[in-house]
């Protein structure tokens, strides 16, 4: 047996001692390690890539570099982290917001373009689970930027009553092969020949089992319910949220002639109910906020319809996981008025 | 000894809180409303209390557009241009 290098323990206690961490062990940052990070991205160590909230400490190429080297990615994952980097220090995504909330939310990355494909980023089975070194380590890799440049401790900025465990890491590929569909980039703008991440200010996915669905007027009903829920069943003008279709579930409305179009307006217009039902009080506390309950002279027997979502577009649909199951899964965002919005931005490699 | 890189930014220390005054008398006081449900009443009582304990120069009432954010640049200038005191409700 090999003796245990003290040097080695030393490092991966004194980084977790100085709060640095995620808990986990961390791969110690050598400069060699980093060097070779940065030096596999082709951009200098110096480059000011973004201030981040809410401390707005300064992320270079090589801070970068350093937490993604802790979080255990390989070099040529850099470019990827950098990017979602970007994107979640974007005014639009409101990292201050998202990480000194008393909220559950943790940056979700989602890769698109054939990126993917190199680097070995998992879109297809377990596609939020464990087992994929790329998905795994690029995700922490963010949350460890947002916790060392941002300052999100937990405890000390971070309020989360209860956070989740997408706060270790939380990375999904669309499974832009199994979809009917353009991929989520595509829809936004992209081409497909270029690489992408979309960040979402993201709660926990919430299952969807629609195992007997085997068309559109199946399937909607059944997700729009478990949409119906996101936050509270009371709760409405909601922002950007995720809904990832299995490559089952997508087929049957590809099948169907169903445009993604047709799917975000179906689900906008099935979730919305009158103010009457809304009216903090009638089946439980929760409700509209007085400044919506204000612009009606009786909310109790008001019949004026209030939508979940602000718009059809805040509904994203990707389409990810494996090709057997007709299993989905809703992802809510962060979205309360003003809050945090869905962000894109190129992987430049 | 091998040599471990720095993951933080070392500038970016977390901001020291400002000195507390011995006394509210005399000061301009600013209460500042996050737009949290029901943070009003929190203030509305507090600002009862200030009058009731102490002789404040003046108590201000203020309110961020949206709790999920920072307040506007504008509005934080305006309160330390013209505060001695803040005091930030947070509610639900």
């Amino acid at each position: 047996m090999s003796p245990v290098d003290p040097d080695l323990v030393h490092a991966i206690e004194s980084l977790y001692a100085r709060g640095v961490t995620d808990g986990l062990p961390v791969v110690p940052p050598t400069r060699a390690l980093v060097d070779r990070a940065v030096a596999a991205c082709g951009r200098e160590a110096g480059e000011l890539v973004a201030l981040v909230p809410p401390n707005y400490g300064r992320a270079t190429v090589e801070k970068i570099a350093i937490n993604a080297v802790m979080a255990g990615c390989r070099p040529e994952y850099l470019p990827v982290v950098i990017a979602a980097v970007e994107a979640v220090c974007d005014e639009a995504f409101d990292l201050h917001g998202v990480s000194a909330t008393t909220n559950a939310p943790s940056p979700l990355v989602i890769v698109n373009g054939p990126i993917r494909g190199p680097l070995e980023i998992n879109s297809g089975a377990g596609v939020f689970g464990s087992g994929w070194r790329a998905n795994a380590t690029i995700g922490r890799a963010v949350r460890l930027v947002c916790v060392n440049l941002g300052g999100a401790r937990p405890g000390v900025v971070s309020m989360s009553t209860l956070a989740h465990p997408g706060r270790y890491t939380y990375c999904i590929g669309e499974h832009e092969e199994a979809s009917p569909w353009e991929s989520l980039a595509v829809e936004h703008g992209f081409a497909p020949e270029q690489s992408t991440v979309a960040l979402l200010a993201a709660d926990a996915p919430l299952g969807v089992y629609a195992q007997r669905s085997r068309t559109p007027e199946d399937l909607l009903p059944t997700l729009a319910a478990s949409m119906a829920v996101i936050s509270h069943h009371k709760m409405t003008h909601w922002g950007d949220t995720l809904v990832v279709l299995s490559p089952e579930h997508a087929k049957i409305l590809g099948d169907a002639g169903w445009k993604k179009a047709d799917v975000r307006r179906w689900l906008h217009e099935r979730l919305q109910w009158p103010v009457c039902e809304l009216v903090p009080g009638h089946n439980g506390g929760e409700g509209l906020p007085e400044h919506v309950l204000a612009k009606f002279a009786h909310p109790a027997a008001e019949r004026a319809m209030i939508p979940k979502f602000r718009s059809p577009e805040n509904i994203k649909l990707v389409v990810a996981g494996g090709t057997a199951g007709r299993f989905s899964a809703i992802v809510p965002g962060w979205t309360f008025s003003k809050g945090s919005n869905l962000v894109f931005r190129r992987v430049l490699s | 000894m091998t040599e471990y890189l720095d993951p933080t930014d070392s500038v970016a220390v977390p901001r020291k809180t400002a000195p507390r005054p011995a006394s509210l008398d005399g000061k301009v006081v600013t209460l500042l409303d996050i737009s949290k449900a029901q943070g009003n009443h929190l203030l509305d009582r507090l600002e009862e209390l200030l009058r009731e304990r102490a002789t404040p120069k003046a108590i201000i009432r203020k309110k961020k557009p949206t709790f999920a954010r920072p307040a506007p640049d504008a509005l934080r200038q305006e309160i330390v241009s013209a505060t001695d005191v803040v005091v930030e409700g947070l509610a639900d």
